[in-house]
């Protein structure tokens, strides 16, 4: 008899929920209006937009016009990154100050950045995944254009004290922006008392479509553009509104926050009983950034003695979907850059199997990789003690 | 009834698609993998192996297949065993084979630790040969037959190889990727150079990998084989036996490289009879089938597609061997291999060490 299969990669992406599509339909169906018509259908489409722009907004703390609707996560970091550094760099601000462990689109617009003349600066990291203090003090002064900061780790699930050190960047005259990809809706963000300047959020990992995302833009904060065009979104970023999409994220993200408390506590203990269940059987198992606070949803395994592309390939094949580090164009698993950042040695961090949890989560899913998990585990050591 | 796993390493070429199709119309439970082996970074033009369009290829193929498919990153054991060496051997002097450590230790090693993983009974390539009865027999093909890259393999592999388009010539494997729907691939260019050299240009990867000094990258005299120096070349590594690219002219017969010497940096030149070999001493034998006794007579091919010449075994010591011509060859280069048939079937082969002049008798005992 076939068992069911487990979807264990929630950090990856998440299926777009029931009451998300269904907001999304009319706008594919009857309301397929241009937002910025001025006729009955323009005016219908821009009326589900406004609205959408408040309810995300709602949901952040922020005013609606702090809202940027944007393609996805790469575009909204990308356009924090860049906007802001280009509109500060010849006010005596040169610098960016950025993680070693965050996502690549944060990365690669750091390093565009730098092409076109930023100074890179990179935090030090301890070894449980969190920014190192005096490296922050050290390195966010009064050259610092931009300090760019994930709130929660993609990898490894890891925490930053994002509203402490929003503060003191603030403090330091820099523009703070974090990329909360990863913690919206598992950690509480709220623009009214935390004074990061931008957040990136990113649909698809909480039960929207791919391809929508927004920044917030606290006012005030002056972002050059990244395209150029027509003057919607007060022409900070051009081009016809996704209507639909705008609808999708402002749904799902309505109902994220409203399942939030018991959604976390759920995937917590599910995630807690899956370490433990692993850590039983496989004592010397390595849970990265075990150490420090993180959020309920991820966890990042690295075995001794196997390598996380034979038994990702391996739990694929018994229906398990977990992923490694950080894919390559070509779709094979390097190590991950994350893992190396944080000091992990090469052949643990070559063992990564990334397991996030979330809305297929299951009790007996979870006891199916605590079964099949350090199986395989086994069986891949046996392996290579026989070579 | 459990399906009988196999994992097949897909290139994206006909060849390996093809086979893929073939054990899935076989009723096996297939999955595709793609070896990632180098990476030239952004600034070489595509390759027509190995290559992100090589990977996207076969994943259509594996998409329309209805099977799974995986990028395998083996990277840095290929640099190792397969790149590394080949530097080496071009610095020693020699001509390197690399697609043969590439069968040896990547594919038929690396590749079937991936396969125990996920508890693949079976491996498939593309290879043009044949397993039957646990021996390795050559291709249906005889234009195609690639034998000559398998010989290192370890023994023990040939009862988990399939290797189904071993029993098609090309013409009808190109037929069968048509038949079976395989358009993204079916008239792909065979791949002649070698994988990880961009243009076939392997000056190029010496020239990034060995220090600047190297013996093989400097000049040195070209000489004849009396020893009289006629010119100067820019580096050994430029040559390899039988090449006439790059030898000077104005002799009365056309001159071929007929020997390198990295210890004096010599490129020795000769003419096509000083080319001649009777024999040839090989080393890092491996035997693929019982191995033969001293004064069996054996077919062998010094080179890939160079045709088979009669020859007898006069010598073998541990993973040495010695080998007598009937006729002579042309060309025995040394780093290339020699591989040993008894009829269609592979006895085993090895890295020919040096090239004999004079053919070698048989031992005569009690002297």
């Amino acid at each position: 008899m076939a068992t069911n299969p487990v979807y264990l990669d929630h950090a990856a992406t998440t299926p777009v929920r029931e009451e998300v599509f269904e907001a999304m339909k009319p706008f594919y169906g009857p309301r397929f209006g241009n937002p910025s018509s001025t006729h009955r259908w323009g005016r219908e489409a821009r009326a589900a937009l406004d609205e959408a722009r408040e309810r995300v907004g709602r949901c952040l703390g922020a005013r609606p016009d702090e809202i940027c609707f944007t393609s996805g996560g790469t575009e909204a970091d990308n356009f924090a990154i860049l906007g802001a550094w280009r509109a500060l760099k010849s006010k005596g601000r040169p610098a960016i100050v950025t993680t070693p462990i965050e996502h690549k689109a944060v990365l690669g617009a750091v390093h565009h950045a730098t092409d076109e003349g930023a100074e890179e600066r990179l935090l030090a990291m301890t070894t449980d995944g969190v920014v190192d203090a005096d490296s922050f003090d050290k390195l966010v002064n009064d050259r610092v254009a931009v300090c760019s900061m994930m709130w929660v780790n993609n990898e490894i699930g890891t925490i930053q004290p994002v509203a402490k050190l929003a503060a003191k960047a603030k403090e330091r005259g820099a523009i703070f922006h974090t990329d909360a990809v990863q913690a919206f809706g598992k950690v509480p963000i709220d623009a009214r008392t935390q004074q990061f300047d931008l957040l990136t959020i990113s649909g698809h990992k909480f039960g929207a479509p791919k391809g929508v995302g927004a920044l917030f833009i606290r006012r005030g904060t002056n972002l050059e553009p990244l395209l150029h065009g027509g003057t919607q979104d007060r022409g900070r970023r051009p081009g016809t509104e996704n209507v639909a999409a705008a609808v999708g994220l402002a749904r799902a993200a309505e109902l994220t926050l409203a399942e939030c408390e018991a959604h976390c506590a759920r995937i917590r203990e599910l995630r807690d009983k899956l370490e433990a269940g692993i850590t039983a059987k496989v004592p010397d198992a390595v849970i990265h950034g075990r150490g420090a606070e993180r959020a309920p949803h991820i966890t990042n395994v690295s075995v001794p003695g196997t390598d996380s592309e034979s038994l990702l390939m391996a739990l694929d094949l018994r229906g398990i979907a977990c992923s490694g580090g950080s894919a390559c164009q070509s779709g094979s698993v390097t190590p991950s850059h994350v893992l190396s950042a944080i000091g992990v040695r090469p052949d643990l961090a070559s063992a990564a199997v990334r397991m996030s949890l979330g809305v297929l989560t299951t009790e007996e899913s979870i006891d199916r990789v605590i079964e099949v998990f350090p199986a395989l585990v086994a069986k891949a050591r046996q392996l290579t003690t026989a070579e | 009834m459990t399906r009988e796993r196999v994992l097949v390493a897909m290139s994206g070429g006909v060849d390996s698609s093809v086979a893929a199709a073939m054990l899935v119309e076989q009723g096996y439970d297939v999955v595709g993998a793609t070896m990632k082996l180098f990476c030239h970074g952004t600034d070489v033009p595509d390759r027509p192996c190995c290559s992100l369009d090589s990977v996207n290829d076969a994943r259509r193929v594996c998409e329309q297949l209805g099977i799974p498919h995986y990028v395998l990153n083996l990277e840095s054991r290929f640099g190792h065993d397969v790149v590394d060496n080949f530097v080496d051997e071009y610095a020693r002097g020699r001509t390197p084979i690399p697609c043969v450590r590439c069968n040896t230790f990547t594919k038929f090693r690396d590749f079937l630790q991936k396969a125990n993983a996920i508890d693949a009974q079976w491996i498939a390539t593309g290879h043009y040969a044949r397993v039957v009865n646990g021996e390795l027999h050559r291709g249906i093909d005889a234009n195609k037959d690639q034998t000559y890259f398998l010989w290192g393999i370890d023994r023990d592999v040939l009862s988990r190889m399939l290797l189904p388009v071993g029993e098609l010539d090309k013409p009808r494997t190109r037929a069968r990727a048509h038949a079976m729907g395989l358009e993204v691939i079916a008239e792909k260019p065979e791949s002649q150079e070698i994988c990880f050299v961009p243009d076939g240009d392997y000056m190029r990867i010496l020239e990034s990998r060995l220090p600047a000094n190297a013996p093989a990258l400097q000049t040195g005299p070209i000489m004849t084989s009396t020893g009289a120096v006629i010119g100067q070349h820019a580096g050994f590594a430029r040559y390899t036996v039988g090449q006439r690219r790059g030898v000077p002219g104005g002799f009365p017969h056309p001159m071929y490289v007929i020997a390198i010497k990295p210890e004096t940096r010599a490129v020795v030149i000769g003419t096509r009879e000083e080319l001649l070999g009777s024999g040839l001493i090989a080393r890092e034998i491996n035997w693929l089938a019982e191995p033969p006794a001293v004064g069996a007579r054996v077919s062998i091919r010094v080179r890939h597609r160079a045709p088979l010449a009669e020859a007898e075994i006069v010598r073998i010591d541990g993973d040495e061997l010695e080998i007598a011509l009937d006729e002579p060859v042309s060309a025995i280069t040394p780093g290339q291999s020699v591989v040993l048939y008894d009829g269609e079937r592979v006895l085993g082969g090895g890295f020919i060490e040096s090239a004999r002049q004079q053919r070698s008798s048989l031992p005569v005992l009690a002297a």
